[in-house]
This record gives structure tokens, C-alpha cells and sequence, in this order.
């Protein structure tokens, strides 16, 4: 704002000193020889009165010639003035377009500085969150690992068929056996249990019995729940295989 | 060959997807299933004419088959599947629950609405609607126990199907004796015959239509054949001597018998009911008596003394065909029953001068099992389903007739009155 308030009073300056020259190049005041007679003088009056004449002449054009420069100095300067304005508007919408495309150029900086610091984050993030998973695999790997080998260890003891044993004595104890349920029945039941040994389903799968014996084998299982607890918990089974197959 | 094979792969394959833990179960129990039988709701003049939940009770208990629950043990009274709250059944431990009602419909008709449930799956086994008149509200009951005991056990019931046995009542010389038909239970006893001489024998023709047995009327043992509907009587076997044990073959055809040559000795023979012409099946100079025909009607199983003390045998009946002994325990084997699947044979045994009744294994080893403990336990006959036998006892020096489970583990009195009762035989279907 200041570089352009300077701006407009050199401009008006200028005008004015063109003003002040104009005068000076006007008055060249002749000298003339000195003899003097009535018609001489009289000649020499005329001429006088002639150059006085001229001289006022000159004097009025010069006047004029000042004035119309003057107008001609105003009307420059308020052309002057008017170009001044033009520009100095002109000059306006540049400045607040160059201010509006910075303004724009530094958010877009400022959004792309963002984006990077949240892309750096997020690979920070997700590198942590790698290693972190496979800490966590390796310790699951190693903790299966483990329950692998204690399992192995306990179905290879006699915990193994100590469970089975129990399960099937509960089962048929609370098998009430149909007439049709004799040697030759052959039938698959799927059971689910819950911790704590509750029967929540189950479906005979294959059978060569009748409804009834269906029936028998499937009421059975629900009355023996809650099903017998493993000598240990790493033997229990949330899904059980029980194969009905009467000796007699 | 290759059905076992495909279950073994079949089996293998499911083992498999869980893991292989394969609990093996070859062993079951024969005990009773508990069930519930809840009072019937009733409006009040249906309440008055008949208490169907105590009759399929009482069959069910009956049957040997059935735990049924005391009234006094119940703690609701649901009437509808709606209304049953399963979980505390259950916690009574009863597997089984029947609800239903009892409506009058009019002066003489009412309607017996029953629902079975099975408490631990909570499943709707059956659920009807009969309509009776007073007289049959009976019989609709036997008919919802029976529904109810083929639904859960797979064999149909019995519960709805006839007895006939002889009746003797007074003291000689004036001894009355009466052939009479009952409902299974007892219930209903009609005389459909009586003579002051003696009745024995009576046999059921295979579409429980007539009655064969033999009467004294004549003094001398002739066999006759009864039609029950019209009462109209025909004397199919009056040969010189004993004329006895008639039993109807399965096609309806023939009569086995037992008939003596002029020297006494006794021979089982079979006769044509059309034309009445004898074959001779057995030849033996010892006695031959109480035949009972195979399922297939090729064979007849019968009591012979061949080899000193009565012992059971089954011999064909066609010409050249030789007898077979079958038992081989005990030193008195008689009157052989066999089972409607021919699974079991029935019969008398004697332990230390006390007769029982027993069983014997036809499939497998021909084991015997001595089913009950009375002192003069004998004349079994299988229920047509096999499930019950019923024999003639002794209660307090009177004859009465029991029933034992055919696995000997439920044991029953159930018709006593003030004649001796002999002889039972169980209609067929």
C-alpha cells in the first residue's frame, strides 16, 4: 500500500514541473535602435504601440497558451489520475489474486505436509503393528507348540482313554435301549458340549436304527449331560464322536 | 459284503473331520423309561364318565416297558404342548409327557384330544383327536397308550387286543366252566361259552375271529371251533381217544393236534379244516403234545417224553422230516409258545418241583432265561407283540392270570376273581 501511494505522488509530481517550464520558453523581449523624429518617433510610437500590441498579444496568447496548458495539464492529470486509478485497481486484483494463489499454494502445502506426516504415521503404525503380530504369532506358535506337546504327552497317558471311558460309562448308563436297539445297530451321533459338560446339540448322523432307536440314542446323550470332565482340560472336546454299536 | 464295508468308510470318514475322539458305546439299559401321564383336563360331565390319563397310565406301566410317574409326584397339570414347562420336567427326571383333555360333545359323544412330548428334545411326538361314545371311551384310551407305546419303543402295542382263558367256578360235583374273552387288561369279561363238563385249550384262529378248543361235553375230549360274533359252534375233532392241544396255523388252514392211537400213545397230527383229513406228523411211542406252529407254518415246535421227562423239539411238517430237541436245561421243559417274530420260544420249566416260566434264544445260543418265580407259573402266551407274556399263577391257592415282561424284568397280576383262571391265550391283532 505504501509502494503504491509513492508511486501516485511521482506521477503528480512530474505533471507539475512540466507546468512550471511552459512560461519560460515564451518571453524572448526584443531591443531596438534608439533615432528618434515626429514621424520616426510617431513611427517609432506606432511600432511601439504595434509591439505593446504584439507584446499584450503575445502577453494573451501566452496566457491562453498557460491556461490551455494548464487545462491541458488538469485534463492530463486527471487522465493521469484516471490510468493511475485503472492501474492502481488493476494493481489491486493482481495483488489479491497473487494473495489468494499463495494462500491457496500454502494450504496445499500445509495439506501435503499433513498427508505426509499421516502417511508416515500410518507406515509407523503398521510396521509396529507387524512386528507386533508376529511376536504374537511366534508366541502362539510356540504356546500351541506347547499344548501340542503336553497334549500329546497326555493322550499318550492314560488320561486319554481314562476320558473316553468316563463318557461312554455315562452315556450308557443313561441308555434305555428300544426293543429294536440289538447287535447289528449301528448309529453316529455328533455332540457338542460347553465348558462344564452340557450337551447343547446333538444330531445323529448315520444310522441303521428306526425312530425309536434314533430317539433312544439321542436321549441318551441329553441325559447324560452335563458330560463327565477330562482328568485334564487339555483333553476336552467341544465336539464328540459317540458311536453306538450294541454288543447284544 | 459291500453294505458293511461302505459304513465302515462312512463311519471312518466322520470320525476323521472330528478329530478321531470317538467315544464307543456297546452297552445300553433295559429299565423302564420314565413317562408322565397328566389327569386329562374335563369338563365335569366328561370328568364323571372316564379317567383316560390313569388307563394309559396303568397300560403303559403295565407293558413293563413304562416308569410312569405318581399323580402325587407332579408338580403342574399342562393340558397342552403349550403349557408344558419342559425343564422342570425334566428335572423330575421323566423323558416322556403326555397332556390332553376329555370333552363332552353331546349327551353320548365325546372327544379325547391327546400330545406327546419328548421332554429332553422337547419334540412333538404325536398329537390326535378321537371321538367316542361313552362305551368307547375304554378302548380310545387303549388306543392313545397304544399310539404312545409305538412311538417311543418302534413295536406296536398290544394294549387294545383280547385275552381268552377258562374260568372254572364252583366245587364238584357242580363245577361250572366258563371259555371267556377279555380286553387285555381284564377289563370286559364275556362268557362266550360254559359247560358243567370241562373246557381246555382255547386257541385263537389267526384273524381273531374264532376260538378252537376242546370241550367234554361229550365226556370224551372233542375239539370244537367257535365263531365269537354269532356264537355258532362246529366239532371239528371227535376221534376214539384224546383229541387235544388244537392250534391254528398261521394261514388259518389247518389245525395241529394232538390225537392217540387205539393203544393210547399220543401223536401230533395236522388237520385240514376244510375236509378234515389228518396228516400224521410225529411217530413216537413216547407223547407228543401241546404243538405250536412256526411263523413260516413249515414246522411245529411240541413237548415230547422221547427221551424221559418232557423236553421241547420242532420238527417239519412235511413227510420224512425228523424232530429236533431243543432244550436241554431242567429235566421238564413244556408247552412251548413261540414269539409273533419268532426271536424266543416260551415255556414251563421246573426248578426243585416248582414250575416257572421261560424263555429261549431262537437266534443266537439257545439261552434260557427263567423269567418269573411263582409256584405254579405255566400256559404262557406271547402278546402279538411280543413285548408281554401272559400266564396263569397261583395267588393265595386260587388261579390267577399274570403277565411278565419277555425279558423277565417287570411282573404283573392281573385278573383275579372268584373262579380259577387257566389257561390264557392273547388274541392276535
Amino acid at each position: 500500500m505504501l509502494l503504491h501511494g509513492l508511486l501516485a505522488a511521482a506521477l503528480v509530481f512530474a505533471t507539475l514541473i512540466s507546468i512550471n517550464r511552459l512560461p519560460l520558453k515564451s518571453e524572448p523581449l526584443p531591443i531596438d535602435a534608439v533615432v528618434i523624429d515626429s514621424q520616426v518617433l510617431h513611427a517609432a510610437q506606432r511600432v511601439l504601440a504595434d509591439r505593446a500590441e504584439q507584446e499584450a498579444a503575445r502577453a494573451r496568447a501566452a496566457d491562453e497558451a498557460k491556461l490551455a496548458a494548464a487545462a491541458e495539464a488538469e485534463k492530463a492529470a486527471a487522465r493521469d489520475a484516471d490510468a493511475q486509478k485503472v492501474a492502481a485497481a488493476n494493481h489491486t486484483e493482481e495483488l489479491e489474486r497473487a494473495a489468494e494463489a499463495k494462500r491457496a499454494e500454502d494450504l496445499k502445502r500445509a495439506e501435503a505436509a499433513k498427508r505426509a506426516e499421516l502417511t508416515k504415521q500410518a507406515e509407523e503404525a503398521k510396521r509396529a503393528a507387524e512386528v507386533k503380530a508376529k511376536a504374537e504369532r511366534e508366541a502362539e506358535l510356540r504356546r500351541q507348540l506347547a499344548e501340542e506337546e503336553h497334549l500329546s504327552a497326555v493322550e499318550a497317558s492314560p488320561a486319554r482313554a481314562q476320558y473316553i471311558a468316563r463318557l461312554s460309562s455315562r452315556i450308557q448308563n443313561a441308555w434305555i435301549k428300544p426293543p429294536s436297539a440289538r447287535a447289528g445297530l449301528d448309529c453316529i451321533v455328533n455332540i457338542t458340549q460347553v465348558a462344564g459338560g452340557e450337551v447343547t446339540s446333538a444330531q445323529v448322523s448315520q444310522c441303521n436304527g428306526d425312530s425309536a432307536a434314533r430317539q433312544s440314542i439321542e436321549n441318551a446323550v441329553y441325559k447324560a449331560s452335563p458330560l463327565p470332565a477330562p482328568p485334564d482340560p487339555a483333553l476336552f472336546q467341544r465336539n464328540l464322536v459317540i458311536h453306538f454299536h450294541p454288543e447284544e | 459284503m459291500i453294505k458293511p464295508l461302505l459304513c465302515l468308510a462312512l463311519f471312518g470318514m466322520s470320525a476323521a473331520a472330528h478329530g478321531a475322539f470317538v467315544v464307543e458305546v456297546t452297552r445300553g439299559q433295559t429299565e423302564a423309561i420314565p413317562i408322565a401321564v397328566v389327569p386329562f383336563s374335563s369338563t365335569e360331565a366328561a370328568a364323571a364318565s372316564f379317567d383316560v390319563a390313569q388307563l394309559v397310565s396303568d397300560d403303559l406301566a403295565r407293558s413293563g416297558r413304562f416308569n410312569t410317574m405318581d399323580r402325587k409326584d407332579m408338580i403342574d397339570q399342562p393340558h397342552s404342548g403349550a403349557s408344558i414347562a419342559f425343564d422342570d420336567w425334566r428335572r423330575l427326571n421323566t423323558d416322556y409327557i403326555v397332556v390332553g383333555s376329555l370333552q363332552a360333545a353331546g349327551a353320548d359323544h365325546f372327544s379325547i384330544t391327546y400330545e406327546l412330548y419328548n421332554v429332553l428334545t422337547k419334540q412333538r411326538l404325536l398329537g390326535y383327536e378321537i371321538n367316542s361314545n361313552r362305551p368307547g371311551l375304554r378302548s380310545a384310551s387303549h388306543q392313545v397308550a397304544d399310539m404312545v407305546f409305538e412311538k417311543i419303543l418302534g413295536i406296536r402295542g398290544a394294549f387294545s387286543t383280547r385275552i381268552a382263558y377258562i374260568s372254572v367256578q364252583g366245587h364238584l360235583p357242580a363245577k361250572n366252566f366258563q371259555l371267556i374273552v377279555a380286553d387285555a387288561d381284564g377289563e370286559n369279561p364275556r362268557v362266550v361259552m360254559q359247560s358243567n363238563e370241562p373246557l381246555m385249550s382255547p386257541s385263537w384262529s389267526p384273524d381273531g375271529l374264532s376260538l378252537a378248543y376242546v370241550s367234554f361235553e361229550d365226556r370224551v375230549p372233542s375239539v370244537y371251533v367257535q365263531t365269537l360274533k354269532t356264537g355258532e359252534r362246529r366239532r371239528v375233532s371227535a376221534h376214539a381217544g384224546v383229541n387235544q392241544a388244537p392250534a391254528w396255523s398261521p394261514d388259518g388252514k389247518k389245525l395241529a393236534l394232538t390225537l392217540s392211537t387205539r393203544d393210547g400213545n399220543l401223536d401230533i397230527y395236522v388237520m385240514d379244516l376244510a375236509t378234515q383229513a389228518l396228516t400224521r406228523i410225529t411217530d413216537d411211542p413216547g407223547i407228543d403234545t401241546e404243538p405250536q406252529w412256526s411263523k413260516d407254518g413249515q414246522s411245529l415246535y411240541f413237548t415230547s417224553d422221547r427221551a424221559g421227562g418232557p423236553q421241547i423239539y420242532k420238527v417239519g411238517i412235511n413227510p420224512g422230516d425228523k424232530p429236533r430237541r431243543l432244550t436241554f436245561q431242567g429235566s421238564y421243559n413244556a408247552r412251548p409258545r413261540v414269539s409273533p417274530d419268532e426271536s424266543q420260544l416260551a415255556f414251563v420249566t421246573q426248578e426243585d418241583g416248582l414250575y416257572h416260566i421261560a424263555t429261549m434264544d431262537l437266534r443266537g445260543r439257545g439261552d434260557v432265561q427263567v423269567l418269573t418265580k411263582g409256584h405254579f407259573d405255566v400256559s404262557p402266551s406271547y402278546a402279538p407283540n411280543g413285548a408281554v407274556i401272559i400266564y396263569a399263577s397261583r395267588d393265595r391257592g386260587r388261579g390267577v392270570l399274570a403277565m411278565v415282561s419277555a425279558d423277565g424284568r417287570v411282573q404283573q397280576r392281573v385278573v383275579s376273581s372268584e373262579g380259577e383262571l387257566q389257561e390264557p391265550t392273547w388274541a392276535p391283532f
